[in-house]
């Protein structure tokens, strides 16, 4: 098991009521071992919220693969088996009138990159925090 | 708690694509995450307090298994957590890569693993899938469920 292994946790989900509700918890969870202050902690569950919704009408096979990882300040996400411009179009409906782009508003960094197993694409979402212990901050990593 | 050898499954018995796939490094600390989820499962599915509790507690017991007796002198592996809704049941598989299940006499444990997890699911299943991964696979019945 490699490094990156050891801190990585992987989720497939089948298209329906469950995605939501189980991406939302597991993420809580990491990020709360990961000392993550509330407020980053809020907004990636709002990111976890927007994949949950509307990652489901771009992903090739029926399910929504999320891959969390996590580092001493940051928090990585992959959304992938996506299919093709599906990365564009999840971007395309976050945007909310009057707010924008929510996962690119909670994000840090935010690309698309190509599937590791030969897939489309995966969109790929980076939510930097301080952690409790690292003073003060408006919580977002550099 | 001692793993002991039972049947062997066919891969033709793990075909249904699984609801949830949960993997994640086999460490104490993950099986927290695991029961999070199986939470927010029993949350969408309304199921009453004593079912998600008898279905946390028997993943978790079968988690903890992997945790402390699949990959042994301080080697690291995958836990890997399957969810399959069907019309009347829930099937959790819990697979790991180590080397099976068999009898420790030097088991940290007092042995009450699998027979917790036998009284608490409908039907329990030990074996191996196509890739010679060892699983725990447990069915817990629908009917036992609250209505949504």
């Amino acid at each position: 098991m490699t490094e990156e292994m050891r801190s990585e946790t992987s989720l497939r989900l089948a298209n329906g009521p469950l995605a939501g509700p189980v991406l939302c918890r597991v993420v809580s969870m990491v990020l709360a071992r990961a000392d993550c202050p509330v407020d980053r902690l809020d907004d990636a569950l709002l990111a976890c919220e927007e994949i949950a919704t509307h990652g489901p009408g771009f992903v090739a096979d029926g399910h929504l693969s999320v891959t969390l990882r996590t580092g001493r300040d940051r928090l990585e996400l992959r959304v992938g088996e996506l299919t093709e411009q599906g990365a564009e179009g999840m971007l395309s409906a976050a945007i909310v009138p009057g707010v924008g782009n929510v996962l690119e508003r909670v994000s840090d960094e935010l690309r698309v990159e190509p599937g590791r197993d030969g897939g489309v694409g995966e969109l790929v979402l980076r939510i930097g925090f301080r952690t409790a212990g690292a003073g003060s901050g408006d919580g977002r990593a550099a | 708690m001692t793993r002991e050898a039972s049947d062997v499954m066919t891969a033709t018995e793990a075909a249904s694509t699984p609801d949830i796939e949960l993997l994640l490094p086999a460490r104490a600390e993950n099986v927290a995450i695991v029961r999070h989820a199986l939470g927010a499962l029993g949350e969408v599915l309304a199921l009453d307090e004593q079912t998600l509790s008898d279905i946390r507690l028997a993943v978790t017991e079968a988690c903890t298994n992997v945790v402390v007796h699949a990959y042994p002198n301080g080697e690291e592996g995958p836990l890997e957590v399957l969810a399959t809704l069907g019309e009347e049941d829930l099937t959790v598989v819990v697979r790991d890569e180590g080397g099976g299940i068999s009898p420790r006499r030097d088991s940290p444990g007092l042995g009450l693993g699998l027979p917790l997890i036998a009284s608490l699911a409908e039907n329990v299943q030990l074996g191996h899938d196509a890739q010679k991964r060892t699983e725990v696979r447990m069915t817990f019945l629908l009917s036992a469920l609250a209505e949504p």
